[in-house]
């Protein structure tokens, strides 16, 4: 996590070195941007990344709709909930939401809030597979995965600004309040939204990661841990081609996942019991 | 440009009804008849099967003509353009269609988008205005703690106590 903030603040400082010269200078000015970035980091209350995440969700939903069926979006949200409750983070406001796409992709958004196209969806056989998929993205929102990629690569003025009331304003005018959404960090969300900040690939690390700690919260929640093997090896028949946002464009092969799996699950799943509900019937009710 | 990326994104898949996934061992393995159970027969590496079921650590297969189970991590998938004869487009997509049928409940002409196209693209998230209206209804879905521990005595989720792997260590 770190290494990815310092990569980033390091690379933010070359143009200013090739701009002064010397590398004083360069030290300089990269002690700042740290400075500027940890102080970025502090100000960040759990109110903040839950509107940051709120004004991402709403841009996300201007361009892409919810799926009409309101007995998927109850049953999502019961999964999720379910298996969120059993992670480091369940007193967050969690909000799952199928969104009206064949585009096989699912996103997480500081805060908590776990969008999930119904092509993914409609692809999966089990409630134990749409608990994993959903795991994954609740353990990205538990290590703050998207909430650090996004601080890294906004404008740290914007971020340090947030909870402040002048640069709230300025966020304010620029788009927040237009929109009926409450506060600076929102209209912040909307501006990572535009830049398509979500959508940039995470570290490879924090998607093993991510995979590692659904495998853990799917057992917690008493499905099935292997529901999201079983989604990552359907991911590997299908192919992407490389064009934007899909899931083959954000995460690592689902091949290498399936690798990483194998060498830590034995340590996560050897006290379980052998079998545990997949519970595929109840998942083939709601999903047609 | 954008009409090009749709092109190329929208697979359309006719489903024969009746197809299995394909899997192949990555491994020399065991065919067990049950999981943990007795050996079957041994699998070399690189043996094609189709996949009938699936529990925990272990996938029930049809073994050229003999059934039973091998481990989870034993098999590997390919993707399509590796199942497919050659790369031409319909060979590849008739590939998918037989890769991924059985087993899993699909409707008859699937289209998949493997790209973010429609509404997700950079492109578009540039263009796109926020939507509070949309995000309050996604928000009145929410599921409260009762709700979610009622669904899960429903589904019989028994918790189970599991701790990360690295606290362990």
């Amino acid at each position: 996590m770190k290494r990815l903030l310092i990569a980033l603040v390091a690379a933010s400082v070359l143009p200013a070195a090739a701009q002064f010269g010397g590398l004083g200078n360069l030290l300089n000015k990269g002690v700042e941007t740290v400075k500027r970035v940890q102080e970025a980091n502090k100000e960040f209350s759990t109110e903040d990344e839950i509107q940051l995440g709120n004004g991402i969700t709403a841009s996300v939903l201007g361009a892409s709709k919810l799926h009409p069926d309101q007995n998927l979006q109850r049953y999502v949200n019961r999964v999720g909930k379910w298996v969120a409750m059993h992670s480091e983070r369940a007193e967050l406001p969690w909000s799952f939401g199928v969104i009206d796409t064949e585009t096989i992709n699912a996103f997480a958004m500081p805060g908590g809030t776990v969008i999930v196209s119904s092509g993914l969806v409609r692809q999966l056989a089990s409630e134990s597979e749409l608990a994993g998929v959903l795991a994954h993205e609740i353990a990205h929102v538990v290590r703050k995965h998207q909430l650090s990629a996004i601080q890294s690569s906004m404008n740290s003025d914007i971020l340090a600004g947030i909870g402040k009331e002048a640069a709230g304003q300025a966020i304010g005018r620029r788009g927040g309040d237009a929109f009926g959404l409450k506060s600076a960090a929102a209209g912040a969300g909307v501006e990572a939204a535009k830049n398509g900040l979500f959508l940039r690939p995470l570290d490879r690390g924090m998607e093993y990661d991510a995979d590692r700690m659904a495998i853990v919260l799917a057992a917690r929640s008493g499905y099935d841990p292997y529901g999201l093997v079983s989604v990552l090896q359907l991911l590997a028949q299908v192919k992407g081609d490389g064009g934007g946002a899909s899931i083959f464009d954000t995460h690592p092969a689902a091949a290498d996942r399936i690798g990483e799996l194998e060498k830590s699950m034995p340590a996560i799943v050897d006290r379980l019991p052998a079998a545990m509900p997949q519970l595929e019937a109840r998942f083939r009710q709601t999903v047609k | 440009m954008k009409t090009s990326l749709l092109a190329i994104s929208l697979l359309v898949l006719a489903l024969a009804a009746g197809a299995q996934e394909q899997a192949f061992t990555n491994r020399a393995t065991d065919l067990k008849a049950n999981p943990d159970g007795a050996t079957v027969k041994a699998l070399p590496e690189n043996t094609a099967v189709k996949v009938l079921q699936r529990a925990g650590g272990w996938t029930r297969v049809d073994a050229g003509g003999q059934a039973g189970w091998v481990r989870v991590f034993h098999l590997r998938f390919p993707a399509v353009a590796e199942s497919g004869s050659t790369s031409s487009g319909a060979n590849a997509l008739s590939g998918l269609g037989s890769a991924l049928g059985f087993g899993r409940q699909k409707s008859q002409n699937t289209t998949i988008a493997t790209t973010g196209i429609r509404g997700l693209s950079a492109e578009e998230m540039k263009n796109a205005s926020p939507d509070a209206a949309a995000l309050q209804k996604l928000q009145s879905y929410r599921a409260d703690n009762a709700a979610a521990e009622r669904f899960a005595r429903e589904g019989k989720l028994n918790p189970q106590k599991v701790s990360y792997a690295e606290e362990r260590r």
